[in-house]
C-alpha cells in the first residue's frame, strides 16, 4: 500500500480546478486573492475570509459537517504541500521526531539502531494511517516515552540545536573568509598593475633623460619589474599559508568530537601465538668450540647464515618435550583405541602387500625433494597445531 | 593428558614421533607380540603352500619343478617350522641396528679436515636409519622381511631424508655385494612400515643446546644459581660422555619410543655427571608449587631412561655365538614367499605395464573415434 499515493480520483487536492472554498464556496475566479488555510487539528481547508469570519470571536467548531473539532484562529496556517495528507504526515513526523530524537552514536550496534528506527517508523505509521484505536495507542506510547525520557530528549534536542548553530556559524565564517580573500586578491591585482605602470613610466623617464644605450636600459628595467613581481608572489604565498593556519585555529563548537581511528596492528600470521620459550632465554652469543670458526669466517656469514637461528633451534630442541611424560600420556591414548590401529597396521603390513606402481628409477621411490617437502609440511602442521592449541587456551 | 602451557612441550606433541611412534613399554611389547604371532602363522601357511606345490610338481613332472621357483623351494626346510620368539627377534633387530651403524661408518668419506657439520650429519643419518629399522620392525617381522637387505634400504632412505644424498649406484658400490635393485625393492615397503612419517627427532642437537647453556653458566654469562668448582671442565667431560651414549645406547635401546629427545639427552647427561645436571635442572625448574611435581616426575623419568641407556652395556656382552645361532634359526623360518623381493616387485611392475598398455590402446581408439565424428557435418554425437 502506498501511503502517499492519492486515495481516489475525487481527491480534492489533485483537482486543479478545485479553487473553491469548501465552506463559503467563494471562487478564485471571483476573488483572486483567495488564500486557503488549514488547522493541524483537523486539516480541513478553508479560505482566510472564512477563518476571519468564524474564529475572530474566539474558538469555535470546525464548519465542516461531522468534524466536531474545536479550532482557534491562532492554529491556522498556510499549507506547505498541496496534498494535505502529506502535510499531515510531515507534521506528525515532526512531532514524533521531537520526542524520539535519539542519535545513532547512542546505540551500541547498528542492529539496535535499526530496530529503534523501525519502531519509530511503525509508530508514525499508526499515527498517520491507523484506525482510532491504533492512533490512541500510539499517542499513549508517545506520551509515555516523552515522560520517561524527558531529560534525555531535552539533551538531544539541545545537542541538535547546537549542531545546527555550529553549522550555521561555520558557514558564516566561511563566507566571511571568502569575502576577505576576494578583496585581498583584488587589492593585490590593483597594486601589481600600478607597479607595472610605475616601472614603465620610470623607464620612459630614464630613456628620455640619460644618454646610455637604450637597449641596456630597457633590459635592466624589465629585470627590475620581474624581480618585484616574483617577490610579491612569494609574499602572497606566505600570507596564504599563514591564513590557512589561522583558519584552522578557528574554534568551532558543537562539532562531534573525532576519535582517532585505532591504529591497525601489523598482520600476525600466527594469530598471536606466543612462541617465546618458557624454559630458557636465548643469549646473544654462546661459546662453542665448533662454532668458533663459523663466527669469524666470512664464508659462513656471507650467505646469510645466522648463528641466532642455530642457537634458537638447539635450545628449543633441548627443552622441547622435557615435560612430556610419554608413559602417562600415551597410556591414555591407548584406551582410545590407538594401539588397535597399530596392530591393524601390523597385520596389514605383515601381509606384505607391496603396492603396485613402484617404478624403478635411479633415485628410488621418493626423491629427496619430495621428502623434504613432506618434512616441511610436517613442520607447518606442527605450527598450525600450536596455533590451534593457543586458541583453545584462550577460550 | 597432563595440562601444560609450555609452548615447547606443545610443539613436541604435534610431531609424528609423539603422535605415532611413542609407546608405553607394555603397549610396545603387545604390538611386537602381535606382529610376531601373525608373522609366524603366515610363515607356517606359506611353507605349507610351498610344500603342497612341490608335492604336486614332483608327482607330475620332476624336471619342471626345478625351473619354476627353485630358489624358494630349496629354502624350505623339512619338518615343523621353528619360528623366532619376540625376544629373539628383538635381539636380531638390535644386532642389525649395530650393523647399520657400522655400515654408516663405512660410508663415511675420509676427509683430512675434521668437518664438524659433516660429522653431525652422518651421525644423524645413521641414527635416522637405525630408528627407521626399529620402527619398521615393530609392525613387521624379521621372518617376513630380511633385516639384512632392509637395513641397506633404510640407510639409503636416511641419506635422502637427512639431506646427505648419495647416488644409488655409488651407494650400492660402497656397500659390497649389493645391487641397486635390491635396495630399491623394499623401499616402498619401508615407507609403508614407517606409516609415511620420515621425521625422526634426535637428541643430538638438543645436547649441543644444553651444553652451550651449561658452558655459558660456567662462564657466568647466565646467572644460574651457585656454580660448581671447575664447571667448565666438567661440562666438557659430560658432553663427551653423553655424546657417546646418544650415539650408541640411545639408538639401540627402545628409549626413542618411551622418552622425548630432550629427556633422552638429559638422561645421558645425568649418567655423565649427576651433580651437574641436578643443579642445572634445579635452576630450570625452581622449586614451586607447579614445578615441584613436574621436577619430581621428571627426575623419575630421567632415572628410568638412564637405566635403560645403561642396560645396553650389559647387553653388548651377549656372545657372538648366540647371534650366530639366531641367524641360523632365522634362515630356517623365513617366509618363503617373501624372500625374493626383487622378483616380486618386478612381477608387480610388469603386471602394471600390461594394464597400462591396455589403457593406452583404449584411449587411442577413443581419440580416433572422436576425430572421425568431429569431421561430420553436424559434429560428434552429444554424450548423454
Amino acid at each position: 500500500m502506498y501511503r502517499n499515493a492519492p486515495k481516489s480520483a475525487h481527491d480534492p487536492s489533485s483537482n486543479p480546478l478545485d479553487d473553491i472554498c469548501p465552506v463559503c464556496k467563494s471562487n478564485r475566479y471571483l476573488n483572486p486573492s483567495l488564500q486557503f488555510l488549514i488547522n493541524p487539528e483537523c486539516y480541513h481547508k478553508m479560505c482566510s475570509t472564512c477563518v476571519d469570519r468564524i474564529f475572530t470571536s474566539g474558538p469555535s467548531a470546525c464548519p465542516v459537517p461531522h468534524c466536531g473539532h474545536t479550532l482557534r484562529k491562532k492554529g491556522f496556517r498556510k499549507a506547505f504541500f498541496t496534498d494535505l495528507h502529506v502535510e499531515r504526515e510531515v507534521d506528525i513526523r515532526k512531532r514524533v521526531s521531537e520526542v524520539f530524537n535519539r542519535r545513532q552514536d547512542e546505540f551500541e550496534t547498528l542492529l539496535d539502531w535499526n530496530n529503534y528506527l523501525e519502531e519509530v517508523e511503525s509508530l508514525v505509521f499508526d499515527l498517520v494511517e491507523g484506525r482510532a484505536a491504533d492512533k490512541a495507542r500510539a499517542e499513549e506510547k508517545l506520551k509515555e516515552y516523552r515522560d520517561a525520557y524527558r531529560e534525555e530528549i531535552e539533551g538531544n534536542r539541545r545537542m541538535g540545536r547546537e549542531e545546527v548553530d555550529g553549522e550555521r556559524r561555520r558557514e558564516k565564517a566561511e563566507r566571511e573568509g571568502a569575502r576577505v580573500r576576494r578583496l585581498a586578491v583584488a587589492k593585490e591585482a590593483e597594486e601589481e598593475k600600478a607597479d607595472v605602470e610605475k616601472g614603465k613610466r620610470e623607464l620612459l623617464d630614464r630613456l628620455a633623460k640619460s644618454d646610455g644605450n637604450a637597449n641596456a636600459i630597457t633590459r635592466q628595467a624589465q629585470k627590475v619589474i620581474l624581480k618585484k613581481s616574483s617577490a610579491r608572489r612569494n609574499i602572497t604565498e606566505d600570507a596564504l599559508d599563514s591564513n590557512g593556519s589561522a583558519n584552522s585555529g578557528l574554534s568551532i563548537r558543537g562539532l562531534k568530537k573525532k576519535v582517532a581511528p585505532v591504529e591497525e596492528k601489523p598482520y600476525d600470521p600466527f594469530a598471536g601465538v606466543d612462541l617465546t620459550p618458557a624454559r630458557y632465554t636465548v643469549q646473544e652469543s654462546y661459546d662453542n668450540e665448533w662454532l668458533g670458526n663459523a663466527k669469524k669466517d666470512m664464508r659462513h656469514m656471507a650467505g646469510g647464515y645466522s648463528l641466532q637461528e642455530y642457537y634458537a633451534r638447539t635450545m628449543f630442541e633441548a627443552f622441547s618435550g622435557l615435560g612430556v611424560f610419554i608413559e602417562e600420556e600415551v597410556a591414555d591414548r591407548g584406551q582410545k583405541g590407538d594401539s588397535s590401529v597399530g596392530t591393524a597396521a601390523a597385520a596389514e603390513a605383515s601381509r606384505g602387500e607391496i603396492n603396485p606402481g613402484i617404478k624403478m628409477e635411479t633415485k628410488g621411490v621418493l626423491s629427496r625433494k619430495c621428502l623434504s617437502i613432506k618434512r616441511s609440511r610436517e613442520a607447518r602442521r606442527e605450527k598450525q597445531a600450536a596455533l590451534l592449541f593457543k586458541r583453545k587456551l584462550r577460550c | 593428558m597432563a595440562p601444560s602451557s609450555v609452548s615447547e612441550d606443545e610443539r613436541y606433541r604435534t610431531s609424528t614421533q609423539y603422535r605415532l611412534w611413542s609407546f608405553t613399554p607394555a603397549s610396545l611389547l603387545e604390538l611386537r607380540t602381535t606382529t610376531n604371532r601373525n608373522a609366524a602363522n603366515r610363515v607356517r601357511e606359506a611353507v605349507w603352500r610351498v610344500r603342497e606345490a612341490r608335492a604336486a610338481a614332483s608327482s607330475g613332472n620332476t624336471s619342471e619343478a626345478d625351473g619354476g621357483n627353485s630358489r624358494a623351494v630349496s629354502a624350505v626346510p623339512e619338518g615343523e617350522v621353528d619360528c623366532l620368539s619376540v625376544e629373539e627377534e628383538l635381539k636380531l633387530v638390535t644386532h642389525f641396528c649395530r650393523q647399520t651403524l657400522q655400515l654408516g661408518d663405512h660410508l663415511q668419506v675420509p676427509t683430512d679436515v675434521k668437518n664438524w657439520t659433516l660429522e653431525q650429519k652422518l651421525m644423524a643419518l645413521q641414527a635416522t636409519a637405525v630408528q627407521y629399522i626399529k620402527r619398521f620392525y615393530i609392525t613387521n617381522s624379521c621372518m617376513t622381511y630380511d633385516p639384512k637387505t632392509l637395513l641397506k634400504t633404510a640407510l639409503f632412505f636416511a641419506t635422502k631424508t637427512e639431506n646427505h644424498y648419495f647416488r644409488l649406484t655409488k651407494f650400492a658400490e660402497a656397500i659390497t655385494a649389493t645391487k641397486p635393485e635390491e635396495i630399491l625393492a623394499s623401499e616402498f615397503l619401508l615407507t609403508q612400515g614407517l606409516r609415511f612419517t620420515f621425521d625422526v627427532r634426535h637428541p643430538f642437537r638438543a645436547l649441543e643446546g644444553a651444553v652451550m647453556e651449561l658452558q655459558a653458566m660456567a662462564n657466568g654469562q647466565i646467572p644460574g644459581g651457585d656454580k660448581l668448582r671447575g664447571m667448565g671442565r666438567r661440562v666438557k667431560e659430560a658432553h663427551g660422555k653423553a655424546r657417546e651414549y646418544l650415539k650408541t645406547s640411545a639408538l639401540l635401546t627402545d628409549v626413542y619410543f618411551h622418552y622425548t629427545p630432550s629427556q633422552i639427552m638429559m638422561a645421558s647427561l645425568l649418567i655423565a655427571d649427576r651433580q651437574l645436571i641436578s643443579l642445572y635442572l634445579g635452576s630450570k625448574l625452581p622449586p614451586g608449587s607447579a614445578n615441584a611435581t613436574i621436577s619430581a616426575k621428571l627426575m623419575e623419568a630421567l632415572d628410568k631412561c638412564a637405566e635403560m641407556l645403561q642396560s645396553l652395556d650389559e647387553q653388548s656382552t651377549a656372545d657372538k655365538k648366540e647371534l650366530g645361532a639366531l641367524a641360523k634359526k632365522l634362515r630356517k623360518c623365513r617366509n618363503p614367499e617373501k624372500i625374493d623381493l626383487v622378483s616380486i616387485q618386478r612381477a608387480k611392475r610388469e603386471g602394471d605395464e600390461e594394464v597400462d598398455e591396455k589403457v593406452v590402446k583404449k584411449r587411442k581408439l577413443e581419440r580416433e573415434q572422436s576425430a572421425k565424428e568431429g569431421e561430420d557435418l553436424f559434429g560428434p554425437t552429444i554424450k548423454k
